[in-house]
């Protein structure tokens, strides 16, 4: 069975601290949704009200359309991840996944032949005997999800499970999490502040910033088309420019910057006056090539440091002196070797790759802090 | 470097100044004359111990041991057995329940429980001795066994609850929330998953308890009335006009002996729990 998850008006307030505001979604049954936000973003504390652990201030919890008021967490159709695992120290690795069939008061010999078909599926066949500490950071991390299926939940609740895990094994449990979604078909809640965890793996994502739902959307859709200065800013890297909106043509604006101006798609409506950000990815910002039709937006930049970051080469320029601005710049890696240190190019994108949103609460981290 | 060599220097003198009374004591107890001497040494002996198990008539012909009620100090010493075999569960319960209290359940009022639950070990003994002997005499209840054990479990609860609330503390709370979100009723969260967690604890505080009631004195002497138990009688035989009789010397080295043995068992547990 699975279920969909429905937040109705959710607020959460600890005393005058308001730690999730208004959250309204629908999660699909059968949907893999994700929770992306920054720490201290409100992300767990919903997942909390879900899994019981927390009954919101104002609003309703419904799970399968039942109204969850007032049912605690063990009476719950759902299983939650701790982002520390909480695995049973003291119980063998088939005990912590028989534990939820224990309660219920299954029979020994049916618990450990259920344990043991957990333990094939997660592809630790024959360590049940183990203790929990014997086992390494990845085995632990996929004995716990065995021991919330144990519970056959309608939901599961993930906890930002994969942070402790070194980067490979993170990777490759994002395959894994996301194969084990699509054969057991349960619906899966999913918080994390690691962007690439969530683009990867989810059907859809929310974007939270201080216990505000700023998008929700499909991955494409909030990288592609973000709604606010927040969720362009915290999901990918981005380059930014604050100015006014000077003028308006058809679904786009053009914005008054200290670099002139600059134009960009409109989806907001913003209206001429209006103080506003324009972002544009760095891998949309190209060098102008002469032979062609100039950018919409082109401007002279000199080449300050140069990261390779692999797959591409991130190249940081400076647009003026002391405007502040700059402007990273992501060039296919393609093995030539580029010396521009000192010179001025002309540099460019497009107007349809760049967004114009309303002036707002920028991430702290990303192409911002990269770019200085 | 003479700065270090000032610390051993120091170090040896306070081991020192621990000890050698202890040496002493247990030296003496082996001495064959009273009251208990290490110097001039009269002779190896295993009489003051032997005082327990010797016939009657060995006892009466020793010139030291007949003025001694040997059946009284029995009596006293069970007596004492049966204080601790109630105090230790009780201390234990009280303490358990004070710290689920204080780390499980978040109170504004945790602050105040906490000084209010701790403040019997900071009150000098005599004072709850004499406050349990007054207060329970009011209600109607005479001095005595009970008494004892009430005045005791009012601060030897405050040990139980100190070394479990230490335990509790470290357990981190999402074990108990995963139990939970398992379909696991509290009940069955606290004794499938904190009780065994907590059982090293127990152990502990159990031990500690139960030398804490055996060793009492002062607290004791106070709500005793009629009643009497090891330490209040051996302090009564330590005031003997002809000084007190070796045999003191005796159980004190088998206290030695015996807290030694506990203390290691206690070292060995906590070892094998940071395993």
């Amino acid at each position: 069975m699975s279920a969909d998850v429905q937040l109705d008006n959710v607020w959460i307030r600890f005393g005058d601290f308001v730690a999730a505001r208004e959250a309204n979604i629908h999660i699909k049954d059968g949907e893999f949704f994700s929770f992306l936000g920054p720490s201290g973003c409100g992300k767990t504390t919903l997942l909390r009200s879900v899994s019981g652990f927390l009954e919101p201030s104002e609003g309703r919890v419904l799970i399968g359309g039942k109204d969850m008021k007032g049912i605690g967490p063990n009476k719950r159709p759902t299983a939650l991840i701790f982002q520390n695992l909480a695995l049973f120290p003291l119980m063998k690795v088939w005990e912590n996944i028989a534990f939820a069939l224990e309660v219920r008061g299954t029979s020994k010999a049916e618990r450990r032949k259920k344990a043991d078909e957990l333990l094939e599926l997660i592809a630790l066949p024959d360590q049940g005997d183990k203790m929990v500490r014997e086992l390494s950071g990845g085995q632990r991390q996929r004995v716990a999800i065995a021991r919330a299926l144990a519970a056959e939940p309608d939901v599961l609740l993930l906890d930002e499970p994969l942070s402790a895990l070194d980067l490979k094994l993170r990777q490759h449990m994002r395959t894994e999490l996301r194969a084990i979604q699509q054969r057991v078909g349960i619906t899966f809640i999913y918080i994390t502040h690691d962007q690439g965890e969530a683009l990867t793996m989810s059907d859809r994502i929310a974007v939270m910033n201080a216990g505000r739902i700023e998008q929700v959307g499909t991955g494409d859709d909030i990288y592609s088309q973000p709604q606010s200065a927040f969720a362009a800013s915290f999901v990918g890297e981005v380059n930014r420019f604050d100015g006014t909106v000077a003028a308006l043509q058809d679904g786009f604006a053009v914005l008054q910057t200290p670099l002139g101006p600059l134009i960009g798609r409109n989806p907001g409506g913003l209206d001429t006056g209006a103080q506003a950000s324009l972002f544009i990815r760095p891998e949309h910002v190209h060098f102008a090539d002469p032979t062609r039709l100039p950018f919409a937006n082109q401007m002279l930049a000199e080449l300050e440091r140069r990261d390779l970051e692999g797959a591409f080469i991130n190249l940081h320029m400076r647009t003026c002196s002391d405007c502040k601005m700059p402007v990273s710049l992501h060039m296919t890696n393609t093995g030539q070797v580029l010396s521009l240190t000192g010179n001025a190019a002309e540099i460019g994108f497009t107007a349809e790759a760049a967004v114009v949103l309303p002036e707002g609460e920028v991430a702290a981290t990303g192409a911002d802090e990269a770019a200085v | 470097m003479t700065s270090s060599r000032l610390l051993n220097l120091y170090t040896w003198a306070f081991l020192a100044f621990m000890f050698a009374p202890l040496v002493l004591l247990i030296v003496s107890s082996f001495n064959d004359t009273s009251p208990p001497s290490v110097t001039p040494w009269e002779g190896f002996t295993g009489k003051w111990y032997a005082f327990f198990w010797m016939s009657d008539a060995d006892l009466r012909a020793d010139p030291v041991l007949r003025l001694l009620d040997r059946d009284r100090l029995v009596g006293c010493f069970q007596n004492s057995l049966f204080i601790s075999s109630m105090v230790v569960p009780i201390s234990l319960l009280l303490g358990l329940s004070g710290a689920v209290v204080l780390t499980r359940l978040k109170s504004r009022l945790n602050g105040v429980l906490w000084w209010v639950l701790l403040s019997p070990m900071l009150a000098p003994g005599v004072v709850l001795g004499l406050s349990a002997l007054v207060f329970w005499g009011r209600v109607g209840v005479h001095a005595g066994l009970t008494t004892i054990i009430i005045a005791q479990v009012t601060f030897i609860a405050s040990y139980a609850l100190l070394i479990l609330m230490a335990r509790l503390q470290r357990q981190p709370v999402e074990l108990e929330e995963a139990a939970l979100d398992l379909g696991a009723s509290p009940f069955r969260v606290f004794r499938r998953i904190t009780l065994p967690f907590l059982f090293p604890a127990l152990v502990s505080a159990a031990i500690i308890a139960f030398m804490a009631s055996m060793e009492n004195y002062n607290t004791t002497m106070f709500a005793k009335g009629g009643a009497c138990n090891f330490a209040t009688e051996l302090g009564a035989m330590s005031r003997n006009p002809n000084g007190h009789p070796p045999v003191i010397n005796a159980v004190g080295t088998v206290i030695i002996v015996l807290t030694v043995a506990a203390a290691s068992l206690h070292t060995f547990l906590q070892r094998r729990e940071t395993r």
